[in-house]
């Protein structure tokens, strides 16, 4: 059953429509993260679930009751932010338990809390440090714990490791996911970061000019993008260009060479149709069995380290394709032809939809 | 050769460092000496009240006159409330219009040149006009006075509580304190204010600076304040006016000893924290 649910929410501020058309179902204890570029909604959309912006239409229930008309402070929702938005004036010990004071619990409840989220955030000698006094990594995990000691209903996590470096965003994020899992708290997760996206989440919601392309879990929304801009904004991926041959079984033709995807095509027969490819999918044809074959010439090789990505043009298309580095690799020439293969099943028809 | 052009290359802007720095000494002293030398002057001319000694007897006459204290606790009070109006007024103004209305900080902007701009006798002229008759009688009450000292510190309280709250991004920390559960008057209290407090001490001594040494409404108002008192003063004695400026400076400069202090005391804040003045 949805716990938190988003009903066609729509906002416009003044001419400009920052969300359009978004209806969302969220599990208890389910992780969602809102992705993508910036001016894309996710931000509002989650300011909105906070009660800080007030959506033009549609309903958002939380347990099964509209919030919308109910006031920030008394939604039970708690909230992290990018910078942080700890009170410099208090120390961490009185910034974790203000929700509590506000709310007017006791003094030992309020310690006895305080504790606890200390602990969990594996914090508890900073106890009286002033957040000016403590890391960008320290303060977010302070702020997350204040926001937690509420007990919220729902936790909204606005890009909150967007203003850390890089190594301490890896271990932080993963440190939110044990603590959102160990808590079982139903959590929205706003990111551009795709491999932040990918890694932390039960399912994500990719966002586009304020609409949803697409939701689904990290593996589908990975493998299987439902338009040309998931297919862009997660990952590297190739976009083949084809002539739809036999729609219906997924055959289409590149420059004269046939092809099948495992789906049918969304297209008719002689239109132009897109298909994706991940570029870890295709391999060099090197006496592997691979159902689609294309031949096409070597225009580049680039090494990354564990990887060596080479682009073969093809059809007026330039296909990617990784390897996995090893000492004994012997590569073809820059200029050589090559043929490359991938099988049905890698080789996704995306719809036209919104490009 | 090219060892050489390195070693100079490298020794050139040191060598511009130092001219820089030698500079810039030089104004700091000629400077300093702009300032200091007239206020020593004066100081050294109060020590002359006594006929061929140097002496305190022009600050003991200043003491012990009656309408020193008479009008310098007039003005003090007269401060204190003014203080009180101006910052009930602005900081609310301040926080509306950082919250909701930033396009309206323009309009605020022009607003608060105002003063600068319109000399405080034709202030006084239209207070007075405006109301010494019915249906508003306020000309013999002392609302109209710190009314018009509120006009006069609105430039000071408004831009010294607005850079706070610039400093403390006022948005995010509202925010988060609502998304705990705290109310608009709690949201003020224990997060808004403590971390402008800065601000506001500066506020308030930037007013209580304009407020004990102003003259023009003062008299037109016919209050006893310690402006009017200084500048008869002035008119009738020698030394005793030159030792009431020195007492001045000192009140000027012990406030702003307060604001510094206040400001290294505080704790949690930044350095930063609503200082730009």
């Amino acid at each position: 059953m949805a716990f938190l649910e988003l009903i066609d929410v729509v906002k416009h501020f003044g001419r400009h429509t920052a969300v359009q058309g978004f209806s969302l179902s969220a599990r208890e204890g389910e992780l969602i993260s809102f992705l993508g570029g910036s001016g894309c909604g996710k931000t509002t959309t989650l300011r909105m679930i906070a009660g800080f912006e007030v959506p033009t239409a549609g309903r958002i229930l939380i347990s099964g009751r509209d919030v919308v008309p109910v006031a920030p402070n008394r939604r039970g929702v708690g909230m992290v932010f990018q910078n942080y938005a700890l009170f410099p004036n208090m120390t961490v010990a009185r910034n974790i338990g203000f929700g509590l004071r506000v709310a007017g619990r006791p003094g030992s409840e309020i310690s006895r809390r305080v504790d606890e989220m200390l602990e969990l955030i594996h914090m508890s000698e900073f106890r009286e440090r002033y957040p000016h006094q403590m890391s960008g990594g320290q303060q977010q995990r302070v702020a997350l714990a204040r926001a937690l000691a509420i007990r919220p209903s729902v936790l909204l996590l606005d890009e909150p490791l967007s203003a850390l470096d890089a190594k301490i965003r890896v271990r932080l994020r993963a440190e939110i996911r044990a603590i959102q899992r160990s808590l079982g708290i139903t959590t929205i997760y706003v990111t551009h970061d795709q491999e932040e996206a990918l890694s932390i989440s039960d399912r994500i919601v990719v966002m586009k000019d304020g609409r949803i392309e697409q939701v689904g879990t990290p593996f589908e929304i990975y493998n299987r993008p439902a338009t040309g801009f998931v297919a862009s904004f997660i990952g590297s991926s190739n976009a083949l260009r084809a002539v739809a041959v036999h729609p219906e079984q997924g055959t289409a033709s590149v420059d004269g060479q046939e092809i099948s995807a495992a789906r049918p095509l969304p297209a008719l027969a002689g239109q132009e149709v897109r298909l994706q490819i991940r570029p870890e999918a295709i391999s060099l044809h090197n006496g592997v069995a691979h159902n689609n074959h294309l031949r096409g010439t070597l225009v580049n090789v680039v090494f990354l380290g564990s990887i060596v990505r080479l682009v073969v043009s093809t059809g007026g298309s330039e296909l990617m394709l990784d390897m996995f580095n090893n000492p004994h690799l012997a590569l073809p020439e820059v200029g050589s032809t090559v043929t490359v293969g991938f099988a049905p099943e890698a080789c996704v028809p995306l719809e036209m939809k919104g490009e | 050769m090219s060892m050489t052009m390195t070693a100079r290359s490298f020794a050139a802007p040191g060598a511009a460092a130092r001219r820089r720095k030698g500079w810039s000494s030089l104004w700091l002293v000629l400077g300093g000496l702009y300032f200091f030398l007239p206020l020593l002057a004066t100081f050294l001319f109060s020590l002359h009240g006594k006929k061929g000694a140097l002496s305190f007897i022009a600050y003991a006459h200043v003491f012990r006159d009656p309408e020193f204290l008479h009008t310098f606790s007039f003005s003090l009070e007269m401060a204190v409330v003014t203080i009180a109006a101006g910052l009930a007024l602005m900081i609310p103004t301040a926080i509306w219009v950082n919250l909701r209305l930033p396009r309206a900080r323009a309009l605020i902007e022009v607003f608060a040149l105002l003063p600068f701009v319109i000399p405080p006798i034709v202030l006084v002229f239209g207070l007075i006009r405006m109301y010494s008759r019915p249906p508003v009688m306020l000309v013999t009450s002392p609302v109209l006075l710190i009314a018009g000292y509120v006009v006069l510190s609105f430039p000071y309280i408004f831009r010294s509580v607005d850079a706070g709250l610039r400093a403390i991004d006022l948005r995010v920390l509202t925010e988060a304190a609502q998304s705990l559960g705290a109310r608009w008057s709690t949201t003020l209290f224990r997060v808004v204010l403590p971390n402008i407090r800065v601000s506001i001490l500066s506020a308030a001594f930037l007013t209580f600076s304009i407020v004990v040494g102003e003259l023009t409404l003062a008299v037109m108002l016919a209050w006893p304040a310690f402006g009017p008192y200084m500048a008869l003063v002035g008119r009738d004695l020698a030394y005793e006016p030159a030792a009431l400026a020195v007492i001045s400076f000192l009140l000027t400069w012990g406030s702003l000893a307060v604001i510094q202090l206040a400001s290294r005391g505080g704790r949690g804040q930044g350095p930063t924290a609503g200082g730009v003045h």
